[in-house]
């Protein structure tokens, strides 16, 4: 696995890849919490919420395509919960929709607006990921306020997480290739601690070696980056936009179902 | 499990942020003079090694085609101690979020607190309690599996509550919580089995990594996990079905109310004026009392009416929404398929 496996897409540059990552950040926040926030029974709304981030998504080229698959990979666990409110809520409704009637059930308008709010949602999450480079997301945070503990941990994971996946690939393809068969719940446990023991301890000597080589550089316990953060005029141009165009929606657009 | 957004509701995803927030700045403040700076790259790297050990994946017996893998949450609080296995299972959390897009920015405090916080304290906590004293193979043995079990049966347990504080979902809460009860069992006895495996294989290759020192020697026998097994199934099947025979309790009934009533508004009673004022304004500015239901059989012409035009408005909202973004999409298509031209 390459390391630009995931946020491949967050080394483009577009006027978007170029805003600061606080303006981007709290833009994002505030869209979340409204979207939550907005009534569980109306749908169409959810739709004028999705123009946000996919025009945002379209400035920044960045593949529909890749965007929606991502967001059907982590969706079973709301899917599940989702499709259960129609078994429990049987109060029957009418939906009104341009010239159509429909007759329905409240719990199958609460699944749809639970999904179409978990869409919306993942969109504008996926926006501020794939447009935003993860060390200046961190720097971002950093001047936010996050601890600088959790600043580089999180640094640091970010780093390696591809270099630990890279040698768990060939820790399976080395059991795939000598196991013909199942062996029974016992030995594959065994198996299986035999290779998180070692992979445990070769991250421990791995981590040994590369504290080594950070404290020869003269490692001071901060998170530096490059590139310099300053909030331009362009950043607070977008985030007056976003923000405008949410509280517009909030308050002067009447949800109706 | 991690937690969504859309089964939250905003004040409960607020108050459980400043929690998980206030508990991370904590510890990060408590453990700042613990941590030395040839720690910092351990940490990092451990919590890295959580991603590759959770793609470690095994046959579960019993359930073919099925496999399991680890959580190894309580297996980093009891190599790390509990304040560094706090900090990195967290991170981990982050991660999954910001990278992986599982689970949702506003969920991010329930989900660091019900799979690192709780998860890393309360099986630390078990683990130490049960393993104190002289070292034994067997004390070993009872303290990771109960650690395992126990945290994860926590953390599961918290998902319904916030869910139902919530009231998003329409599931009613025992059953959320039966269902997750029952299924992170499994989880957290799988847990247990490999986290004791693991040390098992330590104990034998590299003893001198674990905080406190494992003991002599750290196996698995068939029998013990049968006789664990039967125990713990035994004890959760009895919390189980003490709680399913119950009357529903406060929480449920508060919950159970809100089907029926979406604007949950008499959900909690209080005079105090303060709550008067936020009710009001949030009656003024919510958009809740707006929505137009319909009721299956109309009677009056008005309702109707009013049904028909806001019919027309959300088919208006959301024909105009597509376009813009057709529009949009489209534009920017025709300009990139102008720039290499012009390149």
């Amino acid at each position: 696995m390459h390391h630009a496996y995931i946020d491949k897409f967050a080394y483009q540059d577009s006027p978007i890849h170029r805003l600061d990552s606080r303006a981007k950040f709290i833009v994002l926040l505030i869209f979340t919490a409204l979207v939550v926030s907005l009534p569980r029974t109306s749908l169409s709304i959810l739709f004028c919420y999705a123009v946000g981030p996919v025009a945002v998504l379209v400035l920044a080229k960045i593949p529909l395509k890749f965007v929606f698959k991502q967001i059907l990979l982590v969706s079973p666990f709301v899917l599940v919960l989702a499709l259960s409110c129609p078994i429990y809520d049987k109060t029957p409704v009418r939906v009104a929709f341009g010239p159509f009637f429909l007759g329905t059930t409240l719990g199958w308008v609460r699944c749809f607006v639970i999904l179409g709010k978990f869409i919306v949602t993942m969109l504008a999450l996926i926006s501020l990921v794939s447009t935003t480079r993860f060390g200046d997301l961190l720097t971002g945070l950093q001047k936010l306020g996050l601890p600088k503990l959790l600043i580089i941990q999180l640094g640091f994971l970010y780093r390696y997480i591809f270099v630990l996946i890279d040698k768990v690939h060939h820790i399976l393809r080395a059991r795939n290739v000598r196991r013909l068969k199942n062996l029974g719940f016992k030995k594959e446990l065994k198996i299986a601690a035999a290779m998180v023991g070692s992979l445990l301890i070769r991250s421990i000597d791995t981590a040994e070696r590369i504290n080594i080589a950070m404290q020869a550089r003269g490692f001071d316990r901060t998170w530096h980056s490059l590139s310099k953060l300053r909030i331009r005029r362009c950043d607070l141009l977008f985030a007056l936009i976003a923000i405008s165009f949410m509280l517009g929606l909030y308050f002067f657009v009447k949800p109706v179902f | 499990m991690h937690m969504a957004n859309e089964l939250l509701s905003v004040p409960v995803a607020a108050g459980t942020l400043t929690i998980a927030a206030a508990g991370l700045g904590f510890i990060c403040r408590k453990v700042r003079h613990i941590i030395t700076s040839d720690r910092l790259a351990l940490m990092g790297i451990l919590g890295a090694f959580i991603f590759a050990a959770q793609m470690v994946n095994f046959q579960l017996p019993a359930m073919p085609g099925t496999s399991g893998h680890m959580v190894g949450a309580v297996l980093l609080a009891i190599i790390l101690g509990p304040h560094a296995g706090a900090i990195v299972i967290s991170s981990v959390v982050v991660i999954q979020c910001l990278i992986f897009q599982d689970g949702g920015l506003l969920a991010l405090g329930c989900n660091i607190i019900n799979i690192a916080l709780v998860p890393s304290y309360l099986g630390y906590f078990l683990y130490r309690t049960v393993t104190a004293g002289r070292l034994s193979s067997l004390k070993t043995y009872i303290g990771a599996m109960l650690a395992c079990v126990c945290a994860i049966e926590a953390g599961a347990i918290l998902v319904p509550i916030q869910a139902a504080l919530s009231g998003v979902l329409a599931v009613p809460f025992s059953t959320f919580l039966i269902t997750m009860l029952g299924v992170h069992f499994l989880v957290g006895f799988v847990e247990g089995l490999i986290t004791v495996a693991v040390l098992g294989y330590l104990q034998q290759v590299k003893p001198d990594i674990v905080v406190n020192r494992l003991p002599g020697k750290v196996r698995l026998s068939g029998k013990a996990v049968l006789v664990t097994f039967v125990v713990f199934t035994f004890i959760i099947g009895a919390g189980l079905s003490l709680l399913a025979s119950n009357k529903p309790d406060g929480l449920e009934w508060s919950y159970a109310e809100r089907p029926n009533q979406p604007d949950f508004k008499n959900f909690v009673f209080n005079n105090d004026s303060t709550i008067a004022a936020v009710d009001d304004f949030h009656s003024k500015y919510s958009p809740l009392p707006d929505y137009s239901i319909k009721s299956p059989e109309p009677e009056e012409t008005a309702g109707e009416e009013a049904a028909t035009q806001a019919g027309w408005t959300s088919f208006a909202g959301v024909l105009g929404s597509l376009i813009t973004m057709a529009v949009i999409w489209v534009t920017a298509w025709f300009l990139r398929k102008k720039q290499p031209v012009k390149a």
